[in-house]
């Protein structure tokens, strides 16, 4: 018997499709070593996975000139409705409260904009982070 | 769906955090992640001029990549050391306590230094597939090698951290 076992791998990253991914799973209904080693190599991916995400140092950001970043973050509907939200708010609360410092461009953006797309758990999952083209 | 121009910063921010994780999960040893980080984001900022419309990860990684290896023939660097005696460097520049630091890394440890056994193709494909969290065609665009070498890296990593880890 031949053991796919370096589909094995692909199969749980998500990798392995159609034919391949269902000639797999019937071999590994079939197969007690292969068994074994999806066992073993789902113990030690979870494992990896695990290792703390480590916080970029604070200083590390090279300063640099102001450049133009051929990058886009798209909003969806609910950055849309979370942007309106909290501009409602500030436009609120500066009717019910008394003169208070100026709330930043910086500020607002760090409130509706980028955290809210650009994977703030630094996870697998992709960064809504698009080239700019034809611009 | 409203799409707005991104900083320099906020690249900068998100993907040095990216590059930061990676080169120290490649080379376990805070100082070497914080220079590649720093001259990975340098060869960023000079290339946006000349950077064509495609995939943004695949050209980071690339030079990502090029510039851990030019730092690897540069130094003719070993696989590096455990981290306990690192520690005190490495919180110097963290904004969490030194205690705090220090349990976070202990508790990978032995995650970290099994990586480092690894062989340097192997251990790179499985921090940019485990710990980046790339998938196998960017990987492969990142590496330079075809995905089913990316795929045989990384689960031929996997069964020597297997053995390592048991």
């Amino acid at each position: 018997m031949i053991h796919p076992t370096e589909q094995i791998s692909a199969y749980l990253d998500g990798e392995l499709r159609g034919s391949e991914r269902s000639q797999l799973m019937d071999h590994l209904s079939r197969c007690g070593k292969c068994s074994v080693e999806l066992e073993q190599m789902q113990f030690v991916r979870s494992a990896v996975r695990s290792l703390p995400v480590l916080e970029l140092p604070e200083g590390l950001i090279p300063q640099a000139d102001p450049v133009v970043v051929p990058l886009r973050r798209h909003k969806g509907m609910w950055a849309g409705v979370a942007a309106a939200v909290v501009v409602a708010a500030i436009a609120l609360a500066a009717i019910v409260t008394p003169p208070a410092d100026e709330v930043s461009l910086q500020q607002l953006n760090s409130l509706v904009g980028a955290r809210s797309t650009l994977d703030p758990a630094f996870g697998p999952a992709k960064v809504s982070i698009s080239p700019l083209v034809g611009e | 769906m409203e799409s707005i121009p991104l900083t320099w910063e906020e690249v900068a921010r998100v993907y040095g955090r990216k590059i930061y994780n990676f080169a120290y999960r490649l080379t376990g040893n805070p100082d070497d992640a914080h220079d590649l980080v720093q001259e990975v984001l340098l060869r960023v900022h000079r290339g946006l001029s000349n950077y064509q419309p495609g995939s943004f990860e695949g050209w980071l990684w690339r030079i990502t990549r090029n510039a851990f290896l030019d730092d690897v023939r540069r130094q003719k660097r070993r696989p590096t050391a455990p981290l306990p005696d690192e520690v005190d460097r490495w919180s110097r520049a963290s904004t969490e306590s030194a205690d705090t630091e220090y349990a976070r890394i202990s508790l990978g440890d032995d995650i970290q230094k099994a990586l480092l056994e690894l062989p340097i193709d192997f251990r790179e494909a499985v921090v940019l597939c485990d710990v980046v969290g790339l998938s196998y065609e960017e990987i492969s665009q990142a590496v330079a090698v075809p995905i089913g070498t990316v795929r045989s890296r990384i689960h031929r990593g996997r069964k020597i951290l297997k053995e390592l880890l048991t």
